[in-house]
């Protein structure tokens, strides 16, 4: 047995270990059960939930580029109720954390489904998604207006007592200035990044690749975009982060601790081993042992720029 | 690694295999077919409850492009005392494919499987024979499934359609099978060196206005797999197909399969099929 402690907490969530799944990539959890040891993640994110089930957009959805992918999946889901009655009970046996991802198309949305999650015991968290245009207000995404995005956390802030997670994208100019404006309207973390909208063409047909035109870019392509951003935020927001964007390795999961993450999400590294997370957290704990490092946590935006 | 059960029977037991190469044939490039053996673990066969039409993802290095698995069919399986061999068959499309067929024996792959819902019969067995109908390397997902027809005394005709007669690879296979069942094999090529010239749908057309088949079974390019679903509306001959919908992950998780039903509804090509009913599919 190791003496390494992988524990962390990430303001008010505290995990076995820094290691969860993104949202949208490790289904609802229970795809995997027959893959991979559940027990061993910190952390399971569902993919996002909605009031009512999506069908998703038409194919193709995915397009696979240079050490990552594109998609345009459409937020397809189950719809909140199915997962908390037919997929939830399924994952109360697991020790991981279950934390759900919520999206919506208008304000209220949001804070309904915050409701909802607020007193069921199994979920230890509530991720938003905010990279979703917003109905009412011409389609702009929350995620891209600091004033908006203030307003919709705090009206969830109102509507559940749960540590609050607010998803930051990438695509814009200053994600610092919107981790600001969630942190004001109440968010506990941040976890940062969505995918980067991206875009690719068949050249021999002039098609694009993807139904949808564009897609988010996500894999180990996009994680210098991730580092920079989790490194920004942790540094001038003062809220706990969780990185995500194209980890893969338990190398890449000490690059975003010493950017000042404090929890890693794995996601488009385990459409092709799901059995990826394992592997990391082996690796992590040799890696600590043979460092001399006790605890995982003293990594945390340890990065040294003299 | 270990096997755990997984929640719904189908797909009961898959897991991700070690497997090792022990053949890579040419028939020539670029048609390929590699054989992995995948030792059984505490004396339990592996792939035993696999299924004509189910298939696994596969990569020959993970490295950063190709990036993800690709889906393979599994076109034939053999078992001895101790292993299963699990043979694929491919075509050179681009760096996914070209690195299994560059691949040596003695190297180790990871083999997701099997994976998905396989062929089930359209008819219950008629006097009519079916028709088991393939576009170029289409016929990689129909092997099993005709030599399953042919362990139940179904007869059946093999339809082997392509551009040039190469396409028309291992063709010898799917015609033992065929004669054997008391069928044949009817291949088509659009360059006409090999016989019908044109496409191979033109001849199973002919033989459906004759009434000969009870059921159509197909795999291919989409516009072909479209065509016998068309004729198998227009003839009401029921039919699968096994669709080959770009994909992500192969169980699931990235939602990124999704093939439009005539119900209005999207379902994962990996995991509610790759083999659907003709009429079920909005082609
Ligand atoms: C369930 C299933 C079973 C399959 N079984 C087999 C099999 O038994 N044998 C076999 O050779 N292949 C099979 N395929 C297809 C195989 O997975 C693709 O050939 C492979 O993904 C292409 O990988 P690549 O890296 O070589 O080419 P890529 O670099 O990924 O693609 C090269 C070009 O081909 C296009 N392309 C990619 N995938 C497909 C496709 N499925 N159909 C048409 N064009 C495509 C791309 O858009 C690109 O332009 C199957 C696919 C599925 C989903
Ligand atoms: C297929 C796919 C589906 C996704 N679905 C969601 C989603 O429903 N909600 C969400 O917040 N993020 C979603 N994401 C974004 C991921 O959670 C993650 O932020 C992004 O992929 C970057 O991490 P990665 O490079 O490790 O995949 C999705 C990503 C992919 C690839
Ligand atoms: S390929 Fe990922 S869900 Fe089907």
């Amino acid at each position: 047995m190791s003496t390494v402690d992988l524990s962390v907490k990430v303001g008010p969530l505290e995990l076995a270990n820094p290691v969860l799944s993104a949202s949208g990539t490790f289904g609802y959890g229970l795809e995997f059960a027959p893959l991979t040891r559940l027990e061993r993640f910190g952390g399971l994110v569902t993919k996002g939930l909605s009031l009512e089930p999506l069908r998703g957009n038409p194919a193709p959805r995915i397009f696979e580029t240079r050490g990552g992918m594109l998609n345009s999946i459409g937020l397809q889901n189950i719809g909140i109720e199915a997962f908390l009655s037919d997929v939830l009970p399924g994952l109360a046996d697991f020790p991981p954390k279950v934390v759900v991802n919520l999206f919506g198309y208008e304000r209220e949305d949001y804070s309904t489904l915050a409701a909802r999650v607020d007193a069921v015991e199994h979920v230890a968290a509530v991720e938003l998604n905010v990279s979703c245009p917003n109905v009412k207000r011409g389609g702009i995404q929350f995620g891209h207006d600091p004033g908006q995005l203030e307003e919709l956390v705090a009206s969830v802030r109102k509507a559940t007592s749960k540590p609050l997670i607010v998803k930051l994208s990438p695509n814009v100019t200053s994600p610092v200035a919107l981790g600001k404006a969630a942190r004001d309207g109440g968010a506990d973390i941040l976890s940062a990044i969505n995918t980067v909208i991206g875009m690719a063409i068949d050249t021999r047909t002039r098609r694009p690749r993807l139904h949808t035109i564009k897609g988010g870019l996500s894999g180990p392509a996009i994680r210098p975009v991730a580092v920079r951003i989790v490194y920004d935020v942790a540094r001038e927001v003062g809220l706990p982060v969780i990185g995500i964007g194209g980890a893969e390795t338990a190398d890449d999961v000490l690059e975003f601790m010493l950017a000042g993450a404090s929890a890693v999400q794995i996601g488009t590294a385990l459409f092709r081993d799901p059995m990826q997370p394992n592997r990391i957290l082996q690796d992590l704990e040799q890696r600590l042992v043979s460092e001399g490092v006790g605890s995982v946590r003293e990594l945390i935006g340890a990065i040294n720029i003299e | 690694m270990e096997t755990a059960t997984h929640q719904g029977p189908p797909t009961a037991g898959f897991a991700d295999h070690r497997a090792v190469v022990v053949a890579v044939d040419h028939h020539p490039w670029p048609y390929f077919t590699v054989t992995l053996e995948v030792p059984f673990a505490n004396g339990e066969q592996k792939f035993a409850n696999c299924t004509p039409g189910q298939f696994v993802m596969t990569l020959a290095e993970f490295g950063l492009e190709p990036y993800l698995r690709r889906a393979f069919s599994v076109f034939d399986i053999r078992t001895d005392a101790n292993t299963t061999q699990i043979e694929i068959f491919g075509k050179v499309i681009g760096l996914g494919t070209e690195g299994l067929a560059r691949l040596e024996p003695g190297k180790e792959v990871p083999l997701l499987g099997p994976l998905g819902q396989g062929f089930t019969r359209s008819a219950s067995p008629t006097v009519k024979p079916s028709a088991l109908i393939a576009g170029g390397i289409g016929s990689a997902a129909l092997l099993l499934w005709a030599r399953a027809l042919l362990e139940q005394g179904e007869a059946f005709d093999f339809y082997y359609g392509g551009y040039a007669a190469c396409d028309l690879a291992l063709s010898e296979r799917f015609e033992e099978l065929a004669r054997a069942s008391g069928g044949e094999l009817i291949c088509a090529t659009e360059s006409g060196h090999r016989g019908h010239h044109g496409y191979i749908t033109e001849p199973l057309e002919q033989a459906l206005a004759q009434g000969r088949y009870g059921a159509l079974y197909t795999c291919g390019p989409e516009g072909l797999m479209a065509k016998v679903a068309a004729l198998g509306s227009q003839y009401q001959v029921p039919g699968q197909a096994a669709l080959e919908t770009e994909m992500g992950c192969g169980y699931g998780a990235c939602l990124g399969c999704a093939v439009a039903h005539q119900d209005g509804r999207f379902r994962l090509c990996c995991k509610d099929g790759p083999v659907f009913a003709l009429d079920e599919v909005v082609w």
